[in-house]
């Protein structure tokens, strides 16, 4: 047994054990990127490492949303066929679609900071924020900072019928997504259909019609909340440039992609 | 810059964008000190490798919530020991654990006589023995200084306390060590 170490052998030999540690033979990455993908495919509320009780305290008429939507998750998990994911989106087929919840109060309010401007809302948001032509200047913009996510209201518009919400025409939400660590997801139901459709640019959007979907978001603290007090109508749902947009009006598809193709 | 390896801060920007490969360059920057902070917890390689793929995987699906501008590799390290902690932990293992090093590899100190190298390795069972019987807590803060020489700032990202903590956490699990070392010197002696 050796004498005893001072200070300084001590120190001398705890360096030189941390030359001597082993670390892995070879290169993890395959491993890990098998993992990821592994994780990937399961739908993200469901993921291992979520734990529904850190669910922050929510509104009585949220919490009935959410405690259905999870009280669905096993039914979720088995008919889940995961139709695609655009970044910072991510569908699911689910066999039904949460209850409804009945709009209430003439005035919907939107989460975030009123922004007074487009270029007010960019400089907020940290990327360029656009808006569609064919619908001209939105009537309010709201910013949320974590995560960015930037909501333009079109409260009437002529032509275009009002959507389930009261007062409101069309809704555009912009947010830069990632594939991988997604703020938003949706769950469809049987009575809602799902199709592939190009712009004028030439980039892939979806289109959701038909019976109403729920969104969930992940919120800045990572807990899922459902998006709004409401279901989404027709959506059309596409990324350009690193952001993602999603439009939410009561139009035909056609029309949907022509809003779509004329954001400037 | 050519030739030059990107800063941890861009790969961790494309790997938030969605190049996967980007963080795939992350993995095999931090594996080695990944699986060696698992090692000093778990006391086996195995199950080291294993937390630290794990620890990857988390990370990655975290890096929405990682802080622009923050150091990566403690904040990496962080999920990897915790991860590293909960599987000791579900086992329901000993406090006690066997550490070892690779004895077969050669010096750095090349001027090292046959004696001298003989002492040297056999210090190096001692002070692992010794090791091996703190508390993770104590091992952890060592492994950070001695192991992977990260810096005060990064112990305390990593270790999740403030700077000025990091300074008596390490001085008490030397103190630590060093009793168990003096005791076994006298107990055999």
């Amino acid at each position: 047994m050796p004498e005893r170490l001072d200070d300084r052998e001590l120190e001398r030999t705890l360096s030189d054990i941390g030359t001597r540690l082993d670390g892995p033979k070879r290169d993890m990455w395959p491993a890990v990127r098998a993992r990821i993908a592994e994780r990937r495919a399961q739908p993200w509320w469901s993921r291992p490492g979520f734990d529904g009780r850190t669910l922050a305290p929510i509104a009585a008429t949220l919490a009935v949303i959410l405690v259905a939507a999870f009280l669905l998750t096993p039914t979720f998990a088995d008919a889940l066929d995961h139709l695609l994911s655009i970044p910072g989106v991510q569908i699911f087929r689910v066999s039904t679609t949460p209850t409804p919840m009945p709009t209430t109060g003439a005035y919907v309010s939107f989460p975030g900071q009123r922004a007074a401007s487009v270029a007010e809302a960019s400089r907020l948001a940290g990327f360029p924020v656009r808006e569609p032509a064919a619908l001209g200047a939105a009537d309010e913009i709201y910013v949320e900072l974590a995560p960015v996510r930037v909501t333009l209201v079109y409260r009437t518009r002529e032509g275009l019928p009002v959507t389930a919400l009261p007062g409101i025409s069309a809704l555009i939400v912009e947010f830069k997504g990632s594939l991988d660590a997604p703020i938003l997801g949706k769950a469809i139901g049987p009575g809602t259909t799902l199709e592939a459709v190009p712009l004028s640019s030439g980039n892939a959007a979806y289109w959701l019609a038909g019976q109403p979907h729920q969104f969930f978001y992940r919120d800045s603290t990572g807990n899922i909340q459902p998006d709004t007090l409401r279901l989404a109508g027709n959506t059309l749902l596409w990324d350009a440039g690193g952001i993602t947009y999603r439009l939410e009006a009561q139009v035909s598809r056609e029309e949907a992609v022509r809003i779509a193709s004329s954001f400037r | 810059m050519e030739g030059r390896p990107a800063e941890d801060a861009v790969l961790v920007e494309r790997a938030q964008h969605g190049d996967t490969e980007a963080y795939g360059e992350l993995v095999r920057r931090y594996q080695a000190l990944a699986t060696r902070t698992a090692y000093v917890i778990t006391g086996l390689s195995t199950e080291a490798e294993d937390a630290a793929q794990d620890g990857f995987t988390k990370a990655y699906f975290a890096l929405g919530r990682f802080r622009s501008g923050a150091p990566f590799r403690p904040w990496l390290l962080r999920i990897v020991a915790n991860e590293a902690k909960n599987r000791r932990k579900a086992a329901g293992r000993r406090p006690t654990v066997d550490l070892s090093v690779a004895e077969d590899r050669p010096s750095g100190d090349t001027a090292l006589s046959p004696e001298e190298a003989a002492l040297a390795s056999e210090r190096r069972t001692f002070v692992l023995g010794a090791l091996g019987k703190l508390r993770e807590e104590d091992r952890l803060v060592i492994a950070y200084r001695y192991f992977m020489q990260l810096s005060e700032a990064e112990m305390a990202h990593a270790l999740g306390v403030a700077r000025g903590t990091v300074k008596s956490r390490l001085s008490r699990a030397i103190g630590r060590l060093r009793e168990i070392t003096a005791g076994e010197v006298r107990a055999d002696a």
